[in-house]
């Protein structure tokens, strides 16, 4: 055989062997395991962000939270729809190049069952902190919707997370393995651990519940005004586990504030602020604030680590004010009791905070107005009664 | 030997080879897919749905046809079983619990609501999906990951009088197949090439033979390298028998090297010079050469001095580094080493 022959020969060969097994890798073959595992994929995040960045700039530039109800959900709607309702009324505007969340991560657990949900920090040019949001998908026929999005200061480092090939880990609420307390109990201590300073706790006393419980004490040494703060911890949907074995969990706090006021005095905020544009006439008699606040809550690995607040979120909800002299509700009749559930988010204002919560505490002035009653309080009344 | 065995083993392979691409290619045939149905699916809801544990493989090519008598809508979709299953939870639905080919089902019927949660083609998680008035096909090949096939029903519609095709098989098979055959039947004759002891390649020696070396015109630091070998055992050259083999046995192993270096310079002369120096130099040319030693005369006949060179005078030289011969006497001959022109 000449060389000639056998070079195409060889040559052939290489060509035709190459060719055929190129698609190697898409050979049939069977799955080794049938594990029920999904995640968001990065497509679909990437499509999901980009929808709610494109709402969210359009409910800036109309000044409207309506829009926002179709990318978010819960605590985060009520608290950005009361920071809508504020802003309009003080008909404050955002530039248009300060809308833009910059996001830097994206980090998604992988599930067996519905809900789903993914993690994603991005940096806020408006308010120059990072936001360290969840995303979650309640059942197969829902949007991915917001839920939670704590603040914290760009100075503020996160704990690294624990992944597993590309996901990171959940960790369910009452899983406390590898820490000192799972994350529900963690919540609970914390919620405890702004209700008074007084006695031990297992949560470590930062400055975010130094400031609420110096805000509570000025309040609280005006004079002919009695304030009452009640802080209870929902359920914990979303923890990560982190490299130290701990966990990052989004903590939502319900905070009632009642205010008791002497007859001939009338309690009023400053203008401008969330309280006022909720109780534009202030509290004469009685009145009641609701809250919420999502605390970014870091339970370190060990046994000896004490969970503290990396980051935060809330505002107003809701306000509620009496007369004086308006008759006592019978028991288990009172919608604005502490044990009352909170309305439904978007059914009333509220207002954003950031990192740093301003302390804005309340006016005592004497007054003759005992019967007024403010507007909101009536909406909220009649929504509270409608829902029970 | 050894080129046969390796020859043989080339050949078999390529002849398994050529045989599953041929088979491949007629299995599959010039789709490359295996197609089975249509068949009918007595269902009573709304939803068919596979198992988790039903499709077990990757990287198949699937195509379900689901069809549906008087223009009913129908959907049909695949999807990571975990929305399936939790899209499905609640609905009445025939689950799918065991499948074997071409067509073999076990089912279970799952009681609950005759109404989705919602409508199927509102949703974003299929990998792959179709819907159409009586029937509604899709094609796609199954991934890393547990996913579910669901034939729905839409609207208020149901799925009475189902018909499913399914076909499986792979992308460009047929084209794999008939390169597997070639490749194979390459492996095979380069075996049977093997076998009959032919290189698939000519040798340098064939090679070098129609060759010329164009030489390199540098002057300098050329050092070819003169392997000389110097038969010292005599060689019995009449013998004739089988111990002729013996013998030259023993001769290989008498038979001494001797590596000699020599240095040419830019005048063409020659100078040898040691194994260490002549690392310092790049070696361009090998040149073996076979030194038959004088074979001894047999003992009862002393070879006869030759009588023409006991007369004549016999001339010494010294070759000095540059290649000119100098006059030596007798007297001075025991500090040169003797070297006889007539073996150069």
């Amino acid at each position: 055989m000449s060389r000639a022959l056998r070079t195409a020969g060889v040559v052939a060969f290489a060509v035709l062997a190459s060719g055929t097994l190129s698609g190697c890798g898409a050979i049939p073959q069977p799955r080794r395991d049938v594990a029920l595992e999904q995640a968001a994929n990065p497509t679909d995040v990437a499509e999901i962000l980009g929808r709610y960045r494109e709402v969210r700039n359009t409910a800036i530039s109309l000044l409207d939270p309506k829009p926002l109800s179709i990318v978010e959900t819960g605590p985060v709607l009520a608290i950005d729809t009361g920071s809508f309702d504020v802003a309009q009324r003080l008909s404050r505007t955002q530039p248009e190049d300060e809308r833009q969340l910059q996001v830097t991560s994206v980090e998604t657990p992988k599930f067996s069952q519905y809900p789903l949900w993914f993690m994603v920090t991005a940096f806020d040019p408006a308010s120059r902190v990072d936001v360290v949001q969840i995303f979650e998908r309640l059942t197969p026929v829902d949007p991915w919707l917001l839920v939670s999005a704590p603040q914290t200061l760009p100075s503020t480092r996160l704990p690294g997370l624990r992944h597993d090939g590309d996901h990171v880990i959940p960790v369910a609420a009452g899983n406390g393995k590898g820490m000192s307390m799972s994350p529900q109990r963690a919540a609970a201590s914390y919620a405890k651990a702004l209700a008074s300073m007084s006695g031990s706790s297992a949560v470590a006393r930062d400055d975010f519940i130094k400031k609420m419980r110096t805000a509570f004490e000025q309040a609280n040494r005006l004079e002919g005004v009695r304030v009452t703060q009640t802080w209870a911890a929902e359920r914990v949907e979303h923890a990560l586990r982190t490299d130290d074995g701990g966990a990052l969990a989004w903590v939502t706090l319900l905070r009632l504030d009642t205010y008791t006021v002497q007859p001939g005095i009338k309690v009023s905020w400053p203008d401008g602020s969330p309280q006022q544009a909720f109780l534009a006439n202030g509290i004469s008699g009685s009145g009641k604030l609701r809250y919420y606040h999502q605390v970014l809550l870091h339970i370190p690995g060990g046994s000896e680590g004490e969970p503290r607040a990396l980051g935060h979120y809330g505002g107003v909800v809701s306000a509620n004010t009496q007369a004086a002299l308006s008759p006592i509700p019978a028991p288990g009749s009172d919608p604005l009791s502490p044990s009352d559930p909170f309305p439904i988010p978007g059914a009333s204002p509220g207002q954003t905070t950031v990192p740093g919560w301003p302390n804005i505490l309340p006016t005592p002035t004497p007054t003759d107005d005992e019967d007024s009653e403010d507007e909101d309080s009536e909406d909220e009344e009649s929504d509270d009664e409608s829902e029970d | 030997m050894q080129t046969k065995v390796i020859g043989t083993a080339v050949l078999a392979l390529g002849a398994v080879v050529a045989v599953l691409g041929l088979a491949l290619m007629a299995i599959l045939g010039p789709d490359g897919r295996f197609t089975s149905g249509p068949h009918p699916v007595d269902v009573d809801g709304v939803a068919v749905v596979t198992a988790p544990t039903v499709i077990s493989w990757k990287n198949v090519e699937v195509e379900i046809l689901a069809e549906l008598p008087a223009s009913k809508p129908v959907f049909v979709g695949v999807a990571n079983s975990v929305d399936v299953q939790a899209y499905l939870k609640g609905v009445r639905r025939l689950e799918v619990t065991s499948f074997e080919t071409p067509w073999k089902l076990r089912t279970r019927q799952a009681a609950g609501r005759d109404a989705l949660p919602g409508a199927p083609t509102a949703v974003d998680w299929w990998r792959a999906h179709s819907a159409g008035l009586g029937g509604a096909a899709i094609k796609t090949r199954l991934p890393d990951e547990t996913v579910s096939a669901a034939v729905l029903a839409v609207g208020s519609s149901n799925l009475r009088g189902l018909k499913v095709t399914i076909a499986y098989g792979l992308q460009g098979a047929f084209l794999k197949g008939l390169g597997l055959m070639l490749g194979g039947a390459g492996l095979a004759g380069a075996g049977i090439l093997a076998r009959r002891g032919e290189s698939l390649w000519e040798t340098d020696e064939a090679t070098g033979a129609d060759e010329t070396w164009e030489g390199d015109e540098s002057p300098t630091v050329i050092l070819p390298r003169h392997p000389k070998v110097q038969r010292i055992a005599p060689h019995p050259a009449s013998t004739q028998s089988a111990a002729a083999a013996d013998a030259d046995e023993e001769d290989t192993a008498d038979e001494e090297v001797h590596e000699v270096y020599v240095y040419v310079d830019e005048h063409g002369v020659e100078h040898e010079i040691s194994a260490e120096e002549a690392a310092q130099y790049e070696v361009v040319d090998q040149v073996e050469q076979i030194v038959e030693a004088a074979a001894p005369a047999p003992a009862p006949e002393p070879e006869p001095a030759p009588e023409s060179e006991s007369d004549e005078p016999v001339t010494y030289f010294w070759v000095d580094e540059n290649g000119v011969e100098h006059e030596v006497t007798e007297d001075e001959l025991h500090e040169f080493e003797l070297y006889d022109e007539d073996e150069s």
